[in-house]
């Protein structure tokens, strides 16, 4: 019965994302918080898994002090605890210094024989944690994986590589990344947020996990952030009347000189 | 010695990496080495201007086996960059590489300078939203997608070219590889994409598209629910933050609502054409033209009115 330890990035939800026109910048004051896209379909293929083959499931996460908004929704897609790292050195925490952390937290918490993490990040999909993970903890890695299995303490892995796949077998403990692909994350049922109250939080304070100073100083640091804007055209026909439509989008794109 | 490493995998794009690192190198003053799996993509690469060459030798053809063997040779070599290819594979060695160098790392970086001894990496954020340049301190790792660089000129000098025996990871065995059913088509490569999505109803509606991209001598591609949950094209068709990046002259999106993480992998296009029922689908911010309207009765009207035209 495999014991998994998920871990989840609490981002701000892209959608809600605006640029100000006036300098690119982003405005963020109406963007919520969300668990990561890809770290939901990690927390749901733990929770199948653990559903039927018994086991249980960790949740793990490292934010700033928002990331306390994001336990009871962890807890109502199926963990039965989660661990969190509250600190404001998680703003400016690159790829690098989470993975110190995570990895730091893991080897306190004890042995685990899945370890899981979403493909990349809702936000800056860096797609390092797996991998990093697994280096640092000695463990290893496989990556990018679109169908799961575990038999005894063997895991079965099919990667999805783009334009190919590829099946792993390997001895726990392990670190999985898993693509989107893997399943479609459930909508926590009334019963299940409810008994999300019921479920233990557990805080792990950045200080006690014994890390240098230099393990916290990140090495990739933002310096210019600015929407992606690109000037269209947005010449948009929308008559009632579909071939006159037709007609002038034909006449536009005479006039662009394709061939 | 410090000096700048380049690797990937895929031949092709291990010589695209050279272009970016002889950048580095003027700016750095230090020296190109590349790794390569074989002796002939070792002989080419040392002829596009790698001063060395490592072929790396061991006992798996599994690149991720590599990355602990990778790892060491950059440690004690005192590799200041690693640029890797950005695919996936490329991506897991990568990143296992900057673990163990205790370095930062840039993911799919379209760009790389130096400025003031760090290095600079220009990348998306927020699934495309917004472009970010990361400043990385060095050692600094970075992944450069496929063709985001033509490969270099042919260099006046060849480099050498040696080889390593290396340790594989033992512990993952790797079987059932298969090539993604695809098409053989190459969608990255298209001068002219009809691109499909959710606002088809079923999977023979599609021949209103192929009817369509036929008269243009247009390829098919598609949005990622196509491909990932409904199968209806093979994975390799998709485009978006990550499917394909695709900068063709004309790129038509039918029935395609237009997401930041779809749009991002086809704004590089030239012309964008819109097709969609819903007037406020955010498809029509990233478009030059669009229409709103159904499908199924704008695409054989298009159809036609291209053909009467003799193609376009």
């Amino acid at each position: 019965m495999p014991k998994c330890l998920v871990c989840y990035k609490w981002t701000l939800d892209e959608k809600d994302i605006k640029i100000k026109p006036e300098d690119l910048s982003l405005d963020v004051t109406r963007a919520k918080g969300k668990i990561s896209d890809f770290d939901r379909n990690a927390i749901e293929e733990a929770t199948l898994l653990v559903e039927h083959q018994g086991g249980a499931v960790d949740a793990l996460t490292y934010g700033t002090t928002a990331v306390k908004q994001s336990l009871k929704d962890v807890l109502s897609r199926g963990p039965g605890r989660v661990y969190w790292i509250g600190d404001n050195s998680a703003a400016k925490a690159d790829a690098y210094v989470t993975a110190n952390v995570l990895a730091a937290a893991i080897q306190k918490l004890g042995t685990y024989d899945l370890i899981l993490c979403g493909e990349g990040s809702s936000d800056s999909f860096n797609q390092q944690t797996a991998p990093r993970l697994a280096a640092l903890l000695g463990l290893p890695c496989v990556s990018f994986v679109l169908k799961l299995s575990v038999e005894g303490g063997t895991v079965k892995a099919t990667r999805g590589l783009g334009d190919c796949t590829e099946v792993a077998t390997v001895k726990g403990p392990v670190v999985l990344s898993v693509l989107g692909q893997i399943n479609h994350p459930r909508i926590p049922s009334l019963k299940q947020v409810l008994g999300a109250n019921k479920k233990p939080k557990q805080e792990i304070k950045i200080g006690d996990l014994g890390l240098a100073a230099d393990k916290l100083q990140p090495r990739a640091v933002p310096k210019f952030e600015r929407g992606f804007v690109t000037k269209r055209k947005n010449i948009i026909f929308k008559e009632a009347n579909a071939a006159a439509n037709v007609a002038k989008l034909e006449a536009g794109l005479a006039t662009e000189g394709l061939q | 010695m410090p000096g700048i490493f380049v690797f990937s995998e895929d031949a092709a794009l291990a010589k695209q990496l050279l272009t970016p690192a002889l950048e580095l190198k003027q700016a750095l003053s230090q020296p190109v080495t590349a790794l390569a799996l074989s002796e002939t993509d070792a002989k080419d690469l040392a002829a596009l201007g790698a001063e060395k060459v490592i072929t790396l030798q061991s006992a798996t053809a599994w690149p991720e086996g590599l990355s602990e063997a990778i790892s060491r040779l950059l440690s004690s070599a005192g590799a200041s960059v690693f640029l890797a290819g950005g695919t996936l594979r490329g991506k897991h060695i990568a990143a296992h590489v900057a673990a163990k160098l205790n370095a930062g790392m840039s993911t799919d970086a379209k760009s790389v300078r130096i400025e003031g001894g760090k290095l600079l990496a220009t990348r998306l954020h927020y699934a495309g939203l917004a472009l970010c340049d990361e400043e990385l301190s060095l050692p600094a790792v970075v992944t450069i997608p496929p063709r985001t660089f033509a490969p270099p000129q042919a260099a006046a000098h060849a480099g050498t070219v040696e080889t390593a025996k290396v340790e594989t990871d033992g512990r993952v065995a790797i079987s059932d590889f298969s090539q993604a059913a695809g098409s053989g088509v190459d969608i990255g490569a298209a001068r002219k994409l009809v691109s499909v999505g959710r606002g088809f109803r079923k999977r023979e509606d599609l021949k209103l598209a192929e009817d369509l991209a036929a008269v243009l001598k247009a390829e098919i591609s598609c949005s990622r629910p196509v491909a990932e949950d409904e199968h209806w094209l093979p994975i390799d068709h998709y485009v978006g933050i990550s499917g394909h990046t695709v900068k063709p002259d004309l790129y038509l999106a039918v029935g395609i609502s237009g997401q930041v993480q779809h749009v991002v992998g086809a704004r590089e296009s030239k012309l964008i054409v819109a097709v969609n029922n819903d007037e406020h689908a955010p498809i029509f911010e990233s478009a030059d033209y669009g229409i709103v309207g159904d499908l199924y009765e704008v695409l054989p009207l298009l159809t036609a009115a291209v053909r009467k035209n003799g193609g376009r």
